[in-house]
């Protein structure tokens, strides 16, 4: 009996966002207890992360049809949100990305990136996964669905979500069964411009790897010399676009990219998240026990920079299981699309293993100073109901598709 | 591609990515833990915003008008700030704790690290205290801030303007993510239109700070730090003497005078009457006295040279002599006839003396109101309009003060929009040829069009700043002065010159102000308003062959424009050039001239 039941309930993808949860409320605690105005903050979180727990189980069993059916009418739900927060939205950090309802705060965008996955992977739900076949047209299209809301949110002052909604479109294509040599010319061009803006020397060597690479997949010379001289072009060209920008334009690029540049702004939280996060040291110094957190040297350490108050307080234990934690995740939402016989849950399951992983990997990468700095949440852990509620609808839905991986539908 | 190939790429790529980030952690948290762990032990970094110095605002001769003085202000750091202290610190800032509460309030959701101002201006005995008690008193400290400081014989209140704590609106409306809550921000005059070159940059500092919040040094020996950038100085064609002398002239009548360089547009003296004290703003504001200035029937705030429209009466005749003559209603030899009143359709229009039969030089010498009547009938609303136009009429001069008014010049879409299309006489151009009815004017627009006469058709812009100079980065921030040659015939101009030539040295009607040292050239004006007694009015330029004043007068309610406008403008004149304040009252002519 009790074999029976792990065996339609993915108990392990559970366990890791409980585990990811309870950390986050610990750390929100911490990280506001001292503050008059914020001290409730992680009862907040609690509670809804009990009901999104609730609403976990209950998304899994839906039929995988109801949910399928309902993916275009989120995506356009999202859209009119998003329009709506556009005109009525309140700014909050420089973001016009909220909505005030009843005096609860909601950001439409995090539910967009959800509805936005259901709405691509509903797309090429009819698709013949042996033998694609996806004209021009349709990629476009695919395109353009993300390209929307993409916009809507870049228009909210928001350039962290708006990166964020394009992370997803290259892997769910990938799996759609785009051709992986396209996706591989545009997204080489886009590597190669960021490495080019770093370092000639580090784009040198990326167009070193990419004849070798070329050479292997054997395409017509003609192709595979076009390709080259895509990234070629593109890369060399990138410095010159960037010397006809204005001034101030050329500082917040840059800020982003080397915060030490910026030591005001956005470095000044890098300085002072390195400094909390190493001080941890192995074992951490213990809860409610980091001086650089305490002492509120982060500014809005409950959300975005919420991985330094672990990295202090737990040391390198803490972060780690963080991380591991977030593979447990990634790996369950990709080995249930792997197992999965819905075309439909299967690529809502890559495009959600997607947004956790691009959102980890920034967020954290941010605080320990090798990513850029985009304001972007830890998800489950960092403090923010909407947020908190779209990623647990994912796992919902992730949960829905270990649920009914026997069952092919069409 | 198979779907296992797919799952075992995009594993690979989670994979590289995570042994990235554990390596980094390795690196941060083990090899280098001891010195993060001495970073964060010992020491803490805090971030001080450092404010610039406000640029200096400094007259024609190099005098400085505007300046800084250093002082002091209360601040407390809301997260080392313990609520007990509330009322302990409003006793010593002697404000209401409420105030105390509302800022912390307000502060709720920025920063917690960041100071909140509590009172500006506070004196050493304070600072003393806070010193004293410093360990008890924590999160309450003080910064040292530059203060305006006006060293002048004058007010000028109405060309400096003032500055004042930012308010919440603009707090948020600005989009350039500059200024917190606290910031000063020119409000008003040339504070507030070059708010942008006068402030400078803010810059930082970052020092370390013990577990108690005590400052220990400065963070990477300082080369974190951002220095502050000052604000850039105006160097203004204002005559702190002449407007010194030009706000004394008009004593404690409401009204307003500006004078004008007509070879450049360089504003020599501007007053706005009443005026107020500029330090009633400077500091932490005496909340009663700014009540008053803001609720005053008077309106002391309100910029009468630039933000007013008045009725310009005979002042306006110049005008219309330019518009006939240059639309060939009229030459300069054309005789009108002038009996004492003037009949169109059932109403009969009042002159205050027959003439004859008179030309245009001489209609102006004597202020004829029938010979101007008739202009306004030739000239009909379009010409009258688009001639007034060229001289700035109807639009803002562009003078280098906020919130200029652009007056009013009725045209034929104006007067169709109010009375209806064809529901209108001509009858209304009889009284606008003689500066009254639907015609609303600016002090500043009567100079430059002054200006313009005497100049001959060159028009341009007034303005105040004639160089904006960074001196601690070097810098000249370049200014773009309007001019415009208006083509209209010389002669034309050389025969209005002659009427107002006339006004004071020959018979006309400011013969009262003719000074024997400098030939003064004017006219004056009698307006008649809707609110109270006639306004007084003079316009005016000296030397005549070789211009280098122009001026404008106006007295609200004060009476005939000979009387009180024009000994003014006189005296402004001669003082201008002469250096030394002359009698210019003509004693035995001072009696009442009709305009």
């Amino acid at each position: 009996m009790e074999k029976k039941l792990f065996d339609k309930f993915d108990i392990t993808l559970f366990l890791a966002v409980i585990g990811l949860l309870v950390i986050g409320i610990f750390a929100i605690y911490s990280a506001t207890q001292s503050s008059v105005s914020n001290a409730g903050f992680y009862l907040k979180q609690m509670t809804f992360g009990i009901a999104g727990l609730v609403m976990v189980i209950a998304v899994s069993y839906l039929p995988p049809r109801y949910i399928s059916s309902l993916s275009y009418y989120a995506y356009g739900l999202a859209i009119v949100l998003l329009l709506m927060v556009l005109i009525f939205g309140r700014t909050i950090n420089g973001n016009k990305s909220w909505f005030f309802i009843a005096g609860f705060g909601i950001q439409p965008s995090e539910f967009a990136k959800v509805a936005t996955v259901m709405a691509v992977a509903n797309f090429f739900y009819k698709g013949d996964e042996e033998n694609p076949k996806i004209s021009p047209v349709q990629l476009l299209i695919a395109v353009g669905l993300v390209a929307l809301p993409a916009v809507l949110i870049k228009l909210e002052h928001d350039t962290g979500t708006t990166l964020v909604m394009l992370s997803f479109i290259i892997p769910m294509l990938f799996f759609a069964g785009v051709s992986p040599f396209l996706l591989f010319a545009v997204i080489t061009p886009v590597a190669g411009i960021i490495l080019a803006f770093i370092n000639i020397y580090y784009f040198f060597a990326f167009l070193a790897v990419l004849l070798v690479i070329l050479y292997f997949m054997k395409k017509h010379w003609l192709i595979s010399a076009g390709v080259f001289a895509l990234n070629v072009v593109s890369g060399f060209s990138v410095n010159f676009f960037y010397s006809k920008l204005q001034p101030y334009q050329q500082n917040r690029i840059m800020a982003v990219f080397d915060p030490a540049s910026d030591p005001l702004g956005s470095g000044y939280n890098v300085i002072q998240s390195k400094v909390a996060i190493g001080s941890g040291g192995f074992f951490g110094k213990g809860f409610l026990q980091g001086s650089q957190t305490q002492l509120k040297f982060i500014p809005e350490q409950w959300t975005d920079f919420i991985y330094c108050m672990i990295g202090e307080e737990f040391g390198l234990i803490g972060a780690g299981v963080v991380i591991l934690l977030f593979v447990v995740i990634i790996y369950r939402l990709l080995n249930n699309a792997y197992l999965s016989r819905n075309r439909y849950l299967m690529l809502t399951c890559v495009g959600f293993a997607s947004l956790f992983f691009f959102h980890m990997f920034i967020n954290v990468g941010m605080t320990i100073g090798i990513t850029p700095v985009i304001g972007i949440p830890l998800p489950l852990v960092s403090n923010g109901v909407s947020s908190l509620l779209s990623f647990l609808l994912m796992i919902g839905i992730g949960m829905n598709t270990y649920r009914h991986k026997d069952i092919f539908l069409s | 591609m198979k779907r296992e190939v797919k799952i075992y790429v995009s594993l690979g790529i989670v994979l590289v990515a995570v042994i990235a980030l554990f390596a980094r952690l390795i690196q941060l948290q083990i090899v280098q833990q001891q010195q993060f762990g001495k970073e964060s032990e010992k020491n803490s970094i805090k971030k001080i915003i450092e404010t610039p110095a406000r640029g200096l605002i400094i007259d024609r001769n190099g005098k400085i008008i505007v300046d800084n003085r250093p002082s002091y202000t209360l601040t407390i750091t809301p997260f080392q700030f313990d609520k007990n202290l509330i009322d302990e610190v409003a006793n010593l800032a002697n404000i209401d704790p409420e105030e105390i509460r509302e800022d912390l309030a307000e502060a709720k959701g920025t920063n917690r690290f960041n100071p909140i101002l509590v009172k500006r201006d506070i004196d050493f005995k304070t600072i003393a205290y806070i010193e004293e008690n410093r360990d008890r008193l924590k999160g309450v400290s003080y910064q040292v801030e530059s203060l305006r400081y006006y060293p002048n014989k004058f007010k000028g209140s109405h060309i400096f303007g003032y500055n004042a704590e930012i308010s919440p609106k603009s707090l948020q409306e600005s989009t350039e993510n500059y200024y917190r809550q606290g910031d000063l921000v020119g409000t008003t005059g040339l504070e507030k239109f070059y708010e942008k070159q006068l402030r400078g940059e803010k810059g930082s500092r970052l020092i370390l700070v013990d577990v108690n919040g005590r400052e220990v040094g400065a963070y990477n020996d300082g080369n974190n730090d951002q220095k502050p950038v000052n604000g850039a100085d105006l160097f203004t064609s204002i005559d702190a003497d002449l407007q010194e002398y030009a706000e004394k002239l008009m004593g404690g009548r409401r009204g307003a005078v500006i004078a004008v360089d007509p070879r450049t547009g360089e504003v020599l003296c501007l007053v706005s009457k009443p005026d107020y004290d500029l330090n009633a703003f400077v500091g932490t504001p005496d909340a009663k006295e700014i009540n008053r200035l803001f609720n005053h029937p008077d309106k002391p705030l309100f910029n009468r040279v630039t933000q007013t429209r008045y009725p310009p009466g005979s002042t306006w005749k110049m005008m219309m002599a330019l518009a006939a003559m240059a639309s060939g209603k009229i030459t300069p030899t054309t005789t009108i006839s002038c009996p004492g009143s003037f009949t169109f359709g059932n109403r009969t229009f009042e002159d205050h003396g027959g003439y004859g039969s008179i030309p245009v030089v001489r209609a102006i010498e004597v202020s004829s109101n029938v010979f101007f009547y008739k202009l306004g009938l030739m000239l009909g609303i379009n010409d009258y309009h688009d001639y007034s136009a060229k001289f700035g009429f109807g639009s803002r001069t562009g003078i280098d003060l906020p919130n200029e008014t652009k007056g009013l010049l009725p045209s034929q879409e104006y007067f169709d929009k109010v009375y209806g299309v064809n529901k209108w006489s001509q009858g209304l151009l009889v009284s606008l040829g003689i500066g009254q009815g639907e015609l609303g004017v600016s002090p500043v627009q009567m100079v430059a069009y002054t200006a313009a006469i005497c100049m001959n058709g060159m028009y341009i812009q007034p303005h105040i700043v004639r160089r904006i100079y960074n001196s601690s980065t070097g810098q000249e921030i370049p200014l773009d002065i309007k001019k415009n040659q208006i083509d209209i015939e010389k002669r034309y101009f050389d025969a209005v010159k002659k009427g107002m030539y006339l006004v004071v040295n020959g018979t006309g009607t400011a013969k009262n102000v003719k000074n024997s040292e400098y030939t003064l050239a004017g006219k004056t004006g009698t307006a008649q308003n809707p609110n109270g007694n006639n306004h007084s009015w003079f316009v005016g330029f000296a030397p005549y062959d070789d211009p280098k004043i122009a001026v404008c007068v106006l007295g609200e309610n004060a009476g005939w424009g000979n009387q009180f406008a024009a000994p003014i403008a006189a005296a402004i004149m001669v003082r201008f050039l002469s250096g030394n304040s002359a009698d210019v009252f003509n004693e035995s002519a001072k009696t009442e001239v009709h305009d």
